[in-house]
């Protein structure tokens, strides 16, 4: 699968926030992962909003080519954490992982988050676990679905330096084959990704 | 638990010396007489017969009503036309008196079922209001979540929209059956449904049994209470906040 972004432009209250954007990802090369780099306010979720279809460009074109594995003529599925957690707060980290798709069960959710998250901390209403284990569910909660395409906007956000070493290392071992873009200013442990740097 | 007890037994007391200091029967009728009246329609089948038959056709247009102003609530919050569509039947809905409901209502559709209808108009714009703030109110970030992920409708409404909608719904549904208990009565008064309770109502009027009518106004006080305690437990068992 092809996925092309061409001449990304976006315009705030008359200033351009994204000028031109290219970006192409190859999800058989070995290059497929991306890190967005650049200050804070450049426009790295927007440019991350736009190729997860919620926001417009106000100019340029998002092309994907699929491939026989993708299963052509589909639309890209998404699987991706935000800035924010956006999680259903009355709800446990499980029902937060399973609500999303039909097709992970419950059994599947509990195991994958135990991965990073203390087993009696799942059934709990996540607005009773602090920021970085809520930023953990958001984690599994993208990464579970099946997706083509991984976005994730500061996802080490709030996370000490051993549970960031943790988390990188599930997002690695289990996004499989799917590419990756990932905003984040804070570089350090990350795999050696391709750099997309926004000025 | 003791405080509110406490409460009670101070007003029935207030009640009580009111009823001995007017000491007529007929002007006020005092909590010990109201008792032994009640004791007495208890004990009849004619007693029940009227609940039964009010409950039955109030609840009814109160459910009727609930689902009419929800489900126009979510076509208006789907399609803005339609909301501009409904604005002035709504509007209109709101300020018409029930009394001239209830006479349009007993010329359109005699007078048999005539609560049911008068409480689900009474109901319809309650809940409309209602359900579409809430709708409204949802978390654009959630339904942007949605959005990315796919939800499926199913899903969008049990994880993102209920939960929105609860505080709305657990006032308005409050607010809308109490509304439509003193509607139905009112109707049931003047329309005169043989075996129900606003006929039992208007019966103590026109034989001056204040006992009766209060006893009778108990009645509906309490069966009200007891269906909206249970809608409450039932609406907190289904959505989760």
């Amino acid at each position: 699968m092809l996925i092309q972004f061409r001449d990304i432009t976006k315009i705030y209250d008359g200033k351009k926030i994204l000028n031109r954007v290219n970006l192409s990802i190859d999800t058989a090369s070995d290059s497929k992962d991306v890190l967005l780099k650049g200050p804070s306010g450049i426009g790295k979720t927007t440019l991350l909003r736009i190729m997860a279809g919620i926001e417009n460009s106000d100019s340029g074109s998002i092309e994907i080519t699929m491939g026989e594995a993708a299963g052509g003529g589909k639309k890209l599925r998404i699987g991706m954490v935000f800035q924010e957690n956006r999680l259903l707060e009355q709800f446990s980290a499980v029902e937060n992982v399973t609500c999303v798709d039909s097709m992970i069960s419950r059994t599947r959710a509990v195991e994958e988050l135990k991965k990073v998250l203390e087993e009696e901390a799942l059934d709990k209403p996540v607005r009773e676990l602090s920021g970085g284990m809520q930023r953990r569910v958001a984690i599994v909660r993208a990464m579970l679905p099946a997706s083509d395409l991984l976005i994730m906007d500061e996802p080490l956000t709030g996370l000490d330096p051993e549970t960031r070493d943790r988390v990188i290392r599930y997002i690695m071992e289990n996004k499989g084959r799917r590419p990756l873009i990932m905003a984040s200013h804070d570089t350090e442990g990350l795999p050696r990704m391709r750099e997309l740097a926004l000025v | 638990m003791l405080k509110k007890s406490l409460i009670v037994v101070f007003w029935l007391v207030i009640w009580q010396l009111a009823s001995l200091l007017i000491h007529n029967n007929i002007m006020l009728a005092g909590p010990v007489n109201t008792i032994v009246a009640l004791k007495r329609m208890i004990l009849t089948g004619e007693y029940w017969h009227s609940i039964t038959f009010s409950a039955v056709r109030i609840m009814g247009g109160f459910f009727i009503g609930s689902i009419i102003g929800i489900l126009l609530a979510w076509l208006s919050y789907r399609e803005k036309y339609v909301e501009d569509v409904l604005k002035p039947f709504i509007t209109t809905l709101k300020a018409i008196p029930v009394a001239s409901f209830v006479i349009i209502l007993l010329i359109w559709a005699g007078n048999k079922i005539l609560s049911l209808y008068v409480s689900a108009l009474v109901v319809v714009p309650l809940l409309y209001l209602n359900t579409l703030s809430g709708l409204k109110s949802t978390d654009p970030k959630l339904l942007e979540m949605a959005e990315v992920f796919r939800m499926p409708m199913r899903r969008k409404l049990l994880y993102i929209y209920l939960p929105s909608l609860y505080p709305f719904w657990n006032s308005s549904l409050q607010a809308a059956l109490g509304m439509a208990w003193k509607s139905g009565v009112a109707a049931e008064v003047i329309g005169q449904p043989l075996g129900s309770v606003g006929n039992g109502l208007y019966q103590s009027k026109i034989y001056l049994e204040t006992a009766d009518l209060f006893a009778w106004t108990i009645t509906i006080i309490l069966t009200a209470l007891i269906l909206e305690k249970l809608m409450l437990a039932v609406l907190g068992k289904c959505i989760k906040t």
